[in-house]
């Protein structure tokens, strides 16, 4: 289990984490989101000790996380980076061997992936001769070739097309399957959506707010779809704390407040005839992160 | 996992990502043919084969002929003799080149013709037998033996030379420039490398991912050592192609080049690479971009410049003063002039001793600085780092640790 509490880092006047904290459960994908410069990529520099954080902590498996421990982290950082030139089977090997596997391990290890991103075929060319979608799969190539405990991805999906977010999406959930903690960020919030756990988002270097999509999504006001054609107006009113939000056809859109009995409304509607909807609005996380980005910005 | 591993494996890259570069071979085939050139100019320069020249003797002038010859070839050149009888004949062939040179007349009077210049030797001999001819008619005049008064004037005046420079010490200092001049040219070429790959892996962004596994200090020293081994490659490669050239030619004798003078090139080589390399690399981590490399690695090459300056003007005309005795010391000249006494055979166990011990400290503090400036260094991107955060001397903005 990776924690991170109480992480601060400033850069001169600038506050780039404010004490932050958030777990990473083991076999969990954590989506980290956040506008740009809102302390996403520093926050997994801390993690991986390329930067040091001013206080707070980061602790791996109940003690503070050691180099040993950071280099068994797959990492694919925000700026990638490999070797142009270098082949794409040399390039894997070399990382291998970097995080102490021996070379016929780096090999074999590297070969297998390969055929498992489906570059099998790229594996003695040039990184430079690739597409920019096959140089990102070297690129998680290079983060998973020896095997790590923890992968911390900055942006992975960036500047891939559907199908190579999904052999990547793939490629993570087995890698969670397998019980590591996986942490990304992300500003595609419809994949994280799709794909994570449980969300984070942080704004200004602090967490706003943690959980899973569904916990996120239903923090809103509670809100149902009901689809009753033969319904007049008004029918909704003899439940007790129901108001419209909103019609669409034959289409309500009803808000409960706190202790409205959503069943006596299903009953009042199928009063009137058939329902063919009954259903709980939950906004997009999209929507979710708008708020909570103009929630913060009205507080602060 | 341990540091020597990952520096093991770090510098493996390096090395084979380079050896088989177009880079290495032009630089290795070029400086073989630079060398290979220096050697043959030196040679022809030493060996130059003595002219030949045909030289007409009209009438009297004929009685000179055979000493003008003999001392000609004293001197170095061959002269064939063409008697003729009369100047008109004389004449048409030096004016077809078949002559040379054309004497006519005799003693006081006598007279050489050339189509443009005369040749310095002949004209020499031709001044001496001409004047010898004159004394002798002058002292038969007087009654007196030509041969008995030349056998008094049969001397030379003695020579005392307090430091003889005799062909061996030439030969010497000739070894000492080849061997620093070497290690010039492959410091000044692989110090920029250094940087050059410092910055690349700083300009496409992989440093970050290597050093989230390793210390920055063992991919300083990874990159320096695999780079320095490919240096040391084309240095043992140059140095072979000149070694067998130069002994082909005869320019040098293998027996005076010792192993020593081989083994202190390569020591020196190791401890000069070690401090440029440091420098370089240092230097290479405060610039994110290929552009900006001559800037800050201008300062470590003027350094590099100075000492192979002082290497030819200084301690190639005199490797035994005192002026190339106290830069064979200093540390960042050392490299390139220490071997140049030692070729000359004019430094003391006991210096070299000395000098390579301040070298290794010398590389113990860089390192430290050098790794220093490095760390805090290589993840910034952007303009150039400021000396004082390089040093980690301003407070901390960005430090990595």
């Amino acid at each position: 289990m990776l924690e991170l509490n109480n992480l601060s880092k400033r850069y001169g006047s600038l506050e780039a984490l404010h004490d932050l904290s958030f777990t990473v459960n083991p076999g969990e994908i954590f989506g980290f989101v956040g506008a740009n410069g809102a302390g996403k990529t520093t926050t997994m520099r801390v993690v991986l000790g390329v930067l040091e954080a001013d206080s707070g902590s980061v602790i791996w498996d109940g003690s503070p996380i050691t180099f040993a421990v950071r280099r068994r982290i797959g990492y694919i950082p925000e700026d990638r980076g490999l070797y142009p030139k270098m082949t794409v089977i040399a390039q894997l090997e070399y990382f291998g061997q970097l995080h102490g596997l021996t070379r016929g391990a780096a090999r074999g290890a590297s070969t297998a992936l390969l055929e498992r991103l489906g570059l099998a075929d790229r594996a003695k060319s040039q990184l430079q001769s690739l597409s920019h979608g096959n140089q990102q799969r070297v690129q998680l190539a290079a983060a998973l070739v020896f095997s790590p405990e923890l992968l911390v991805l900055d942006e992975p999906f960036a500047g891939l097309d559907p199908v190579a977010v999904d052999a990547m999406t793939e490629v993570l959930r087995a890698e969670a399957g397998a019980g590591k903690p996986v942490v990304l960020s992300s500003h595609q919030l419809d994949i994280v959506e799709r794909i994570c756990d449980r969300v984070g988002i942080i704004n200004h270097g602090q967490m706003v707010t943690t959980g899973t999509v569904r916990e996120l999504t239903e923090r809103g006001p509670v809100r149902f779809w009901v689809d009753a054609p033969s319904a007049g107006a008004g029918w909704y009113d003899s439940v007790t704390g129901t108001t419209l939000v909103e019609q669409d056809g034959s289409r309500w859109l009803l808000q409960f407040e706190d202790g409205a009995d959503e069943q006596a409304v299903l009953r009042t509607a199928l009063a009137t005839g058939p329902v063919h909807e009954f259903r709980r609005d939950r906004p997009a996380l999209t929507q979710l992160f708008r708020d909570v980005m103009s929630g913060e910005a009205i507080d602060e | 996992m341990n540091s020597r591993a990952v520096i093991r494996v770090i510098a493996a890259r390096e090395f084979m990502a380079r050896i088989r570069t177009r880079v290495f071979a032009i630089t290795t085939v070029l400086t073989v043919i630079a060398i290979a050139a220096y050697i043959l100019l030196q040679a022809y320069v030493f060996n130059k084969s003595a002219p030949s020249l045909d030289v007409g003797f009209v009438g009297a002038a004929q009685s000179i002929a055979a000493p003008v010859r003999a001392e000609a070839a004293a001197l170095g050149e061959t002269i064939t003799i063409h008697p003729y009888a009369s100047a008109a004949a004389g004449q048409a062939d030096l004016q077809s080149g078949t002559l040379d040179a054309l004497v006519s007349g005799s003693g006081a009077s006598t007279t050489v013709t050339v189509r443009s210049a005369v040749d310095p030797t002949l004209q020499t001999a031709l001044n001496d037998q001409a004047r010898q001819q004159v004394l002798t008619e002058n002292l038969t005049q007087h009654g007196l033996s030509p041969s008995g008064v030349e056998g008094q004037l049969a001397f030379s005046v003695s020579v005392n030379e307090l430091s003889p420079v005799n062909a061996a010490r030439i030969e010497q200092i000739v070894i000492g420039l080849l061997v620093a001049g070497t290690l010039y040219v492959t410091l000044i070429i692989y110090g920029q490398l250094v940087a050059a790959g410092v910055i690349e892996e700083k300009s496409n962004r992989i440093v970050e991912i290597l050093l989230a596994t390793v210390r920055p200090w063992q991919l300083m020293l990874g990159k320096i050592t695999g780079i320095g081994l490919v240096a040391l490659v084309q240095v043992v490669l140059v140095a072979g192609v000149a070694l067998v050239l130069a002994s082909a030619t005869k320019l040098v004798s293998i027996p005076t080049l010792g192993v020593d003078v081989v083994i202190s090139g390569v020591v020196w080589f190791v401890l000069g690479y070690l401090i440029y390399a440091l420098l370089f690399a240092a230097a290479g981590s405060m610039v994110s971009r290929q552009e900006d490399v001559s800037s800050v690695a201008l300062p470590v090459i003027l350094v590099l410049v100075a000492g192979w300056i002082i290497a030819l003007t200084v301690a190639a005309p005199d490797p035994g003063s005192t002026a190339t005795t106290v830069f064979s010391f200093i540390p960042f000249m050392s490299p390139v002039i220490m071997p140049v006494r030692i070729a000359a055979g004019v430094a003391p166990f006991w210096q070299v001793a000395i000098s390579v011990v301040l070298a290794i400290a010398t590389i113990y503090i860089l390192a430290a600085v050098a790794g220093r400036i490095y760390r805090n260094s290589v993840l910034r991107v952007g303009g150039r780092v400021k000396f004082s955060d390089a040093l980690g001397l301003a407070p901390s903005r960005d430090r990595v640790v």
